[in-house]
């Protein structure tokens, strides 16, 4: 099977990067089409893998092609109803063309074409091909459940955590994360940082050993504090991010010779322009700059974010789709309005980030990735009697 | 990743359908291959979603495959979701007894196919079917051979199982053999992936699956909470066959073959299968009482070694939660006795594959698989070679 974790210079290099679409354009399309399949997913009641799965694809699937040549909501949609039929929730295409079109504005949907549902079917082959039937995607929460579990603790902290890591994981199909890292390791690093804002420390778990320091080290191997942080940021930048709203609308389709003037600039909240820096900042004062949401003065919007489900009775279900298309996405990280996010618990700072973590390049298999177990011997074999 | 040609124009960025296909077309996809690398032979089979041909790859003709068409024609809903299911699934099974998919190619778009691209599913071809054997009467299996066959059809099986997949197509047309005599579970197009009991909540599989004369009689119940223990009941009936050489329940109906089931298995009663009488279907049909239980007898005249007939009985048995799973089949004392699980190539080698295919009945046609509402035909059974009936 292929690989599909890049580093980040391949993520720099993409498809839609030599066909001239900025860095943060991208990154911003990538966003949005998470998000659009995260929305249209809910909306169609499919269940958080089925997303996820989609998702997955979505992300994979620009690492081949352009933005500029596949308008992202169509590819959305196709993902979406691929992810359906592998996970076993199929939905119908012009079920999910109509749902999306009941979340899309007509100048987005005009992307569609004449015969959206054509459009879909006809890029179905194309996505295939792309992802090389490599259908069986893995996502981090079962990952985060299992985890979860061997944790020992207050019962109530640690639902209120893995409440809080869903939520990340969730959040965390907006980044490209899932082209970096294995579901494990963004499991792990998600518990960590909901762990941190929660104020959840975790000072045992079932099946300690001396030489394990941390409670990951039991499930992961090698994994650094610096890869930790960079991923938490990578998630945490997401909430410091303009929302789709407010950010221009800057569709890859219309002609858009290379030009050096950037539409895809990111605006801050207050509308002023802010040069998203290429790398984050390597020094301490940045840090502050990682706005950890900040939930009290955000209502809090029906979100595709599920409750995070009870030791007992995991795998949860979706809650209810959201009747308003959420748009939460720049907004705190959600879940039952949590009083302890009410900004870095000061009894246990948010460990300062301290330099871009160095990349590896990541190989595909690792301990975790235990191949189907070899059928048993059955009955060792005696020789008759004689 | 790789830069490649643009195809369309650059003031109009969105490609039209026509332009999309060409893009397809001319993009090198660098992870499937062009299905013009085989070359075709012969066609082999008709399956649910397309035919089957052997062929052989053009940088090495040694090599032989078999290529699994996806007709895409009729499909409302794009990739057909079985063929992406079997796909995924053998994706996932890397085994020894389970046939092997090599890769997945593609076939571009022309103007013969009205621009539609084929896909091929591309598996290790095997020289022999199991229903094809049993159905050549030159082929004679001795007890140490029918041995070998079962210990790796049940291995392949206690694979699967520990793997959470469910074959639920059973029968002998579906296990392939190798001309060295390795034995491959084939056609997952009905397979699926379980799981026990998600949450406490039960599983709603459809009961519509295995051929009918394989169909285990929790399934013609209307079970949908189902498990491991359904393809267990085919592979006892594939036991049995390997001595009678043809399938030992033929009904054409639901009903009748439950009737046959309760004429060789005992009557369908809540005192040998406990909650029986809360299966949707339990009422509904007509279950023939005062029945015995009469598996050993029956078979005996045929099978002989009273190992075979015990491990038979074991198979057949009507309560599925009392069936033996396949980790308890392999340690009976029928594989661990004189005369020992045997070596098959030697007797393959005198059915050399051109004796299969010139001489032996052509592989059964795959029309009257049973899935969903079908039944098998009197013709289909005409046209499978299987009229005579054992019981
Ligand atoms: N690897 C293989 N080597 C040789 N022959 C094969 C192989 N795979 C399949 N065949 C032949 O092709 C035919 C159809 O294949 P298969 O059973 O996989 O298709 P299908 O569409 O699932 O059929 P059905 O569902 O009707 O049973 C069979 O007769 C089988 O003998």
């Amino acid at each position: 099977m292929p690989c599909w974790y890049y580093d980040k210079k391949e993520l720099r290099n993409t498809p839609s990067a030599l066909d001239n679409i900025e860095y943060d354009t991208e990154m911003r399309y990538r966003k949005e089409g998470a998000r659009f399949i995260i929305d249209t997913g809910s909306k169609m009641d499919l269940g958080y893998n089925t997303t996820a799965t989609g998702v997955v694809y979505f992300h994979r699937f620009y690492m081949f092609h352009s933005f500029r040549q596949f308008p992202r909501y169509v590819t959305a949609c196709c993902c979406l109803f691929l992810a359906g039929k592998v996970e076993e929730t199929p939905k119908k295409c012009k079920d999910i063309i109509k749902t999306a079109r009941s979340l899309l504005s007509d100048a987005k949907f005009a992307t569609f074409g004449e015969d959206p549902k054509e459009e879909v079917m006809t890029l179905e082959r194309i996505l295939l091909q792309t992802i090389k039937f490599d259908l069986q995607v893995e996502h981090p929460y079962s990952y985060l459940i299992r985890y979860a579990k061997c944790l020992k603790g207050d019962k109530a902290k640690l639902q209120k955590m893995v409440q809080m890591a869903w939520t990340f994981v969730n959040d965390s199909l907006c980044t490209t994360l899932a082209l970096q890292w294995e579901p494990e390791i963004i499991a792990v690093a998600l518990m960590y940082l909901a762990g941190k804002l929660s104020q959840f420390e975790v000072i045992d778990w079932v099946g300690r050993v001396n030489k394990h320091l941390r409670w990951w080290d039991m499930f992961v191997e090698d994994v650094t504090m610096d890869l930790l942080e960079d991923i938490c940021h990578q998630v945490l930048d997401l909430y410091s991010q303009p929302t789709p709203t407010t950010a221009p609308d800057s569709p890859p389709l219309l002609p858009r010779p290379a030009q050096t003037t950037q539409p895809s600039s990111s605006k801050t909240a207050n509308g002023q322009e802010k040069e998203k820096p290429e790398v984050p900042e390597p020094n301490p004062p940045s840090v502050p700059a990682v706005s950890i949401p900040d939930v009290p003065t955000y209502p809090y919007p029906p979100s595709f974010t599920t409750t995070a489900p009870h030791a007992s009775a995991y795998p949860p279900a979706y809650t209810n789709p959201p009747v308003v298309p959420p748009t939460h996405i720049a907004a705190p990280p959600p879940g039952p309005p949590p009083p302890h996010m009410a900004g870095p618990p000061p009894g246990v700072p948010f460990t300062p980030y301290v330099a871009p973590p160095h990349y590896p390049p990541v190989v595909a298999t690792g301990p975790y990735y235990a191949p189907t177990p070899p059928s048993q011997p059955h009955r060792p074999y005696y020789p008759p009697p004689s | 990743m790789q830069p490649r040609e643009k195809t369309h124009s650059h003031s109009h960025p969105v490609m039209t359908l026509k332009e999309k296909e060409k893009y397809i077309e001319n993009f090198k996809f660098p992870f499937c291959d062009d299905s013009a690398k085989y070359e075709k032979v012969a066609k082999i089979g008709q399956g649910t979603f397309g035919e089957v041909f052997k062929a052989k790859e053009k940088a090495n003709s040694k090599k032989l495959v078999a290529m699994k068409k996806v007709l895409m024609d009729n499909e409302k809903e794009g990739f057909p979701i079985t063929a992406l299911r079997e796909i995924r699934i053998l994706q996932r099974l890397k085994h020894e007894n389970v046939v092997n998919l090599i890769e997945i190619c593609h076939k571009r778009a022309s103007q013969q196919n009205k621009c539609l691209s084929t896909f091929y599913l591309i598996f290790e071809f095997c020289e022999h079917d199991l229903a094809g054997l049993l159905s050549n009467i030159n082929v004679k299996f001795n007890l140490g051979e029918i041995k070998k066959v079962m210990q790796q059809l049940l291995n392949g099986l206690y694979y699967i199982h520990s793997n959470k997949i469910l074959h639920r197509d059973m029968k002998a047309a579906n296990v392939l053999i190798t001309k060295n005599g390795v034995l491959k579970l084939a056609d997952f197009g009905l397979a699926r992936a379980f799981s026990a009991n998600k949450n406490g909540q039960p599983n709603r599989f459809t009961n519509r699956v295995v051929t009918l004369w394989y169909r285990p009689p929790e399934l013609l119940l209307g079970e949908r909470n189902y498990g491991p223990p359904v393809d267990l009941w085919g592979a006892g009936c594939i036991m049995a066959e390997m001595w009678t050489r043809s399938p030992i329940m033929q009904g054409n109906t639901e009903q009748q073959q439950l009737t046959l089931i309760s004429q060789l298995c005992g009557s369908i009663t809540p005192a040998v299968w406990p909650g029986v009488e809360n299966l949707e279907l339990y009422k509904q049909m007509e279950l023939p009482q005062q029945q015995k239980r009469k598996v050993k007898d029956r078979l005996k005249p045929y099978m002989k070694d009273a190992y075979a007939c015990d491990l038979l009985d074991k198979l057949l048995v009507l309560d599925p939660s009392k069936r033996a799973d396949a980790d308890t089949a392999l340690n009976h004392d029928f594989f661990w006795t004189d005369p020992m699980p045997c070596d098959l190539g030697k007797m393959l080698a005198q059915h050399s594959q051109s004796m299969f295919e010139f001489l032996a009945p052509p592989r059964r046609s795959r029309t009257h698989h049973t899935m969903a509402n079908q039944r098998p035909t009197t013709s289909a059974m005409q046209d499978s070679g299987y009229q005579d009936r054992v019981f």
